[in-house]
């Protein structure tokens, strides 16, 4: 039998796991509110690997980074989108470019690509938990799936933001000790991204009266 | 000197917070204001930055590098709230009021942004710049209202934003890298990090630098995540076009530029080069190749800018001092061409009222001044001697000759001389020829316009560009060189 | 009594009669359970032992269509049932004398091989329902097929070997085993494999009466008298050996017999069975708390089997985890 990764990997890269499959998730769900659900409990698993990272590497200053995603990511950003959800009184833009069983095919094939990506890096580092930053990797493309397989502006907006989740977690697990202000400013660029996300979306909505993305073929050459 | 770099930071910001405020008409003086003294500033800042770092606190620093990226910016503010002052037609309604309220909080906003960027002290805080222009210009670019207008901002909002997401991993994993040499928690300083790069996992820095190239490329228009931006181009404002051309695109190459620094020290100069080098050609071709079709004036220069990047990434690929001082310069002299392009386009369309080629005839007849100097500009953009591209085009090749890379150097040239024919083709089309008058009513439906400038103030800032662009063209200042030397040493391998 | 030692041979057979005389009693407590919690009363818990009896003091019929192979199907089947509780670990920690007949791999191919034969049985009654479920149960089974492989893969990877005892060792030897991301992505892939297999909601309801949207229950629509018993049976014990080889090989090795003394054996044998009547009551619960998926939606299901299955062997050779 092969030796196993030590414990505090093997959760790490559970919880990494978790928000990988939620990633998935995401793909699947057609409804545009079990989206946002979905993405609120991926952002959930991040901060609890946070208070993981925290606990175990004893890192004080997590703590108020998990605090704090916990209102932005888990709390706000799902309700502010939720709220547009309700005031466009759209459920389903039905937008999948191609069938659910064959984007998963995709998304798993992308995810593959990552993994392999990483793990051509050939790094033997002690205090790098490779399965997690490769994992985190997965979740960045599958995240890009996710936007171009769809095409409505919620699931973009979805997209995107979960891409950031993936991007947190590979800052947990390789960059635990990076400065608090500069987490923090990442996420105050988060809520101001998720703002002008917000405007564009009311603007798209408000002129076209739908949430897809099928007109936006004007602009081209 | 901290108190230029400190003016530097706080004036534009608080020009974005009085803007939102005051009326519309003080306003756009304050912003004309503003933006010359910002230039001023950064102009102060040269001779320092010619032989040595300036840092304030931390958090802000300004070496040769980033001054030259500063000086591109400062020149746009100055020259483009000129330009905006004759450009936008506000109504005296209430309409008219709120858009001018919005537009000039966000244009001073945008300008701060791309004003910091350059004078931050450390890779996180450089993403945390860019990501602001990126929000920042994404509501500009939204701001007409349009179908297209939303449509362009939408994708570029959501492209960019992925781009910038793929940055932040880049600059998660540089700080990977350096924790083997500085332990788990330090800070992401340049000077920091160009002290330890050496010492860094060449394998780390290899992938970092590659998803800094993808990411910020994104930003920057490269092939093949360029397609955001000839929409939001042609959509913005043509203020906001002008800045997102010559002055964002040149931040996110200068965020590229940082990394390359960091990249070139630990891996050599091989690697980075051959990446910046595939990205380059492939760009270039395709914006020569999309010049040719283009029939919407501000895509064409959407699509040259394109172009300009790639040769900018061409340039660093080449290695050689000569040609990274042709990279630096081509920065400053694309900025001025332009911006000053822009401005010409800008006043076409409100002549002509439309932005297709087809319907626009007799420019030069029918603008006395920025017709000819929109001419001027566009044979700028195609690296004409007497101005700045042509001396910095040349730097390029002559230094990818003496590398040499001479395939590379032939493949640049031939994809210039393309995209030459492109730029060319529409300007004899729309601006040297007649246009139809009153008496012999419109071929083809070209629209029929009065002889007369839509401005005094156009004419003014593109004066300022080809004066500007001349003046890079024809004897750089001994200063600028300095700094230019300095700023292609800095990038060199120690 | 504790010194009574029974030779390897003996708890082999052992195995295979917990299997065999167990498999209808874990049946009958699901199907109560399951009534239960939809507020019925249920059929009583030894239902099951009942039914097998009554069916095999009935008579066979067979169409005049059918040959031989609709008879020998359910035989074959009933056969396959009784060798795969050889080969993996049911009751001890140590392999037993038969265990290195086959390995995990070759347990797989026994039971589709019983699949196989009950589809070809259903298919050789001509019954239109009957072939429709045969087909359905073949196209699925094709599906499932590569999870079942990956999942494979993945426990063949960590334990540098395919057989069945060599995993449940390697889980037991330490707790880091158990969350390592790679067993836990394989065990639950397994888990949805185990749904497919036994038919459960969410792709099969397999208490209805519903011919459309059967698969497993319709290929033995045509049997009756012994042959529906042996189906019966054999049904039974499949999802059993499925549960055993879940919790004995995935999540929950503990209580198995470490000698091959009688009381520890036994003890063993009651153990599973009440670890698997635990499983199967979580079972009953994903059962009343999913609806079942339209037929086409089931690809999607074993998609997203095949998912975990493959990121467990991808997070295996990236992580090592």
């Amino acid at each position: 039998m092969s030796a196993s990764p030590s414990t505090y990997d093997g959760v790490a890269a559970v919880l990494s796991l978790l928000v990988l499959l939620t990633e998935f998730a995401m793909l699947r769900a057609p409804l545009l509110r079990s989206q946002v659900r979905l993405y609120a409990f991926q952002s959930l698993v991040v901060t609890v690997l946070a208070v993981y990272v925290a606990y175990s590497k004893h890192i004080d200053e997590l703590y108020v980074l998990a605090a704090l995603s916990l209102v932005l990511k888990v709390a706000l950003v799902p309700a502010l989108i939720l709220r547009l959800l309700r005031d466009a009184n759209t459920d389903l833009a039905g937008s999948s470019v191609v069938g659910v069983a064959s984007a998963i095919l995709i998304a798993l094939v992308v995810a593959a690509f990552g993994f392999f990506s990483v793990g051509s890096l050939q790094v033997s580092s002690s205090s790098l938990p490779t399965s997690s930053l490769a994992i985190a990797c997965a979740i960045v493309l599958v995240a890009f799936v996710l936007i171009i397989l769809r095409s409505d502006v919620v699931s973009q907006a979805i997209g995107f933001f979960s891409l950031e989740n993936g991007v947190s977690v590979a800052s947990l697990v390789v960059a635990s000790g990076l400065p608090l202000i500069v987490d923090i400013a990442f996420l105050f660029d988060l809520l101001v991204a998720v703002v002008v996300f917000g405007v564009i979306m009311r603007v798209h909505h408000a002129r076209n009266a739908t949430l897809s993305t099928s007109d936006f073929d004007r602009l081209k050459g | 000197m901290s108190v230029v770099i400190v003016m530097l930071v706080c004036l534009p910001f608080a020009t974005a917070v009085v803007s939102w405020l005051a009326p519309v008409k003080f306003s756009q003086y304050l912003t004309i204001t503003v933006g010359v003294i910002t230039f001023v500033l950064a102009l102060a800042l040269l001779p320092r930055a010619t032989h040595s770092t300036m840092s304030v606190g931390s958090l802000l620093q300004a070496d040769a590098l980033s001054v030259v990226f500063l000086l591109a910016v400062t020149f746009l503010y100055a020259t483009t709230s000129l330009f905006a002052k004759g450009y936008l037609s506000l109504g005296d309604g209430a309409s008219g009021a709120r858009y001018g309220k919005r537009f000039y909080a966000g244009f001073n906003l945008f300008c701060w942004s791309l004003v910091v960027a350059p004078l931050v002290n450390g890779l996180a805080l450089l993403w945390v710049a860019i990501e602001i222009t990126t929000v920042i210009s994404a509501l500009l670019v939204a701001i007409d209202d349009t179908d297209g207008a939303a449509e362009a901002a939408w994708k570029y909002v959501l492209l960019a934003s992925l781009g910038l997401g793929i940055a932040l991993f880049a600059t998660i994993m540089m700080y990977y890298a350096g924790t083997s040499v500085f332990g788990a928690s330090y800070s992401l300083t340049y000077p920091t990090l160009l002290a330890g790069a050496v010492h860094f996992h060449p394998d780390v820095v290899r992938f970092s630098f590659v998803l800094a190239v993808l990411g910020y490329g994104t930003k920057m228009g490269l092939f093949p995540v360029h397609t955001w931006l000839p929409d939001a181009h042609s959509e913005a404002p043509t203020p906001v076009s002008a800045l997102l051309s010559g002055a964002l695109l040149a931040m996110s190459f200068y965020a590229i530029l940082r990394f390359f620094q960091i990249a070139v020290r630990t891996l050599g100069p091989g690697f980075p080069r051959d990446v910046l080098l595939i990205f380059g050609v492939a760009t270039l071709l395709l914006a020569a190749l999309y010049l040719l079709s283009q029939r919407d004036m501000k895509r064409l220069l959407a699509y040259s800018s394109v172009e300009h990047m790639g040769i900018m990434a061409i340039g660093m690929s080449f290695g050689a001092t000569i040609a990274v001082v042709g990279v630096l310069l081509q920065v400053l002299a694309h900025a001025a061409a332009k911006g000053t392009a822009f401005f010409g386009v800008g006043s076409v369309v409100r002549k002509f009222g439309t932005k297709e080629m087809a319907r626009i005839r007799g420019g030069v007849g029918t603008l006395p001044w920025s017709g000819p100097m929109l001419v001027m500009a566009v044979l700028a953009l195609s690296a004409m001697p007497p101005f700045g591209i042509f001396r910095s085009e040349f730097d390029i090749v002559y230094g990818g000759l003496t590398e040499p890379r001479d395939v590379a150097v032939a493949i640049f040239v031939v994809l210039v001389v393309l995209s030459f024919f492109g730029l060319s083709w529409f300007t004899t089309e729309t601006m040297l020829s007649e246009n139809p008058s009153d008496r012999a009513p419109g071929v083809d439906g070209a629209v029929i316009v009065t002889k007369g400038e839509v401005s005094n103030w156009i004419v003014v800032a593109m004066a300022t560009g080809i004066v500007a662009l001349l003046i890079l063209g024809v004897h750089p200042p001994s200063q600028l060189t300095q700094l230019l030397d300095r700023a292609a040493n800095e990038l060199g391998s120690p | 009594m504790d010194s009574l030692v029974v030779s390897p041979y003996g708890v082999q057979a052992i195995q295979v009669l917990t299997i065999l005389l167990g498999a209808p009693l874990v049946s009958g407590v699901i199907a109560n359970v399951e009534a239960r919690f939809q507020g019925r009363r249920g059929p009583r818990i030894l239902q099951p032992y009942y039914d097998i009896a009554k069916f095999f003091s009935k008579e066979t019929l067979v169409t005049y269509e059918s040959s031989w192979v609709f008879i020998a199907g359910p035989i074959v089947a009933f056969a396959c049932y009784l060798t795969v509780p050889m080969l993996i670990p049911v009751l001890t920690t140590f392999p037993l004398p038969l265990g290195f007949t086959g390995d995990i791999l070759g347990g797989g191919f026994i039971l589709a091989l019983a699949g196989f034969s009950v589809a070809l049985s259903g298919a050789e009654s001509g019954a239109p329902y009957a072939q429709l479920g045969a087909s359905r149960a073949m196209t699925f089974g094709a599906l499932i097929e590569p999870t079942i492989l990956f999942v494979i893969f993945a426990v063949a990877l960590i334990t540098h070997t395919d057989l069945p005892y060599a995993l449940s060792a390697t889980i037991r030897s330490s707790t880091s085993q158990m969350v390592r991301p790679s067993h836990v992505l394989a065990a639950f892939a397994f888990f949805l494999v185990v749904l497919v297999d036994t038919g459960r909601i969410p792709v099969e309801t397999h208490s209805g009466t519903l011919e459309f949207g059967m698969i497993d229950e319709a290929r033995t629509l045509e049997h009756s008298g012994p042959t529906l018993a042996l189906l019966k049976w054999g049904g039974a014990m499949k999802q059993l050996i499925l549960y055993t080889i879940l919790i004995n090989v995935f999540i929950a090795p503990w209580g198995l017999a470490s000698s091959g003394r009688l009381g520890s054996v036994g003890l063993a044998a009651i153990a599973l069975l009440g670890k698997a009547i635990g499983l199967g009551v979580i079972f009953a619960v994903v059962d009343n708390s999913f609806s079942k998926l339209r037929l086409f939606k089931i690809t999607e299901f074993i998609a997203s089997a095949f998912l975990l299955a493959v990121l467990s062997v991808l997070v295996f050779y990236v992580g090592g985890g």
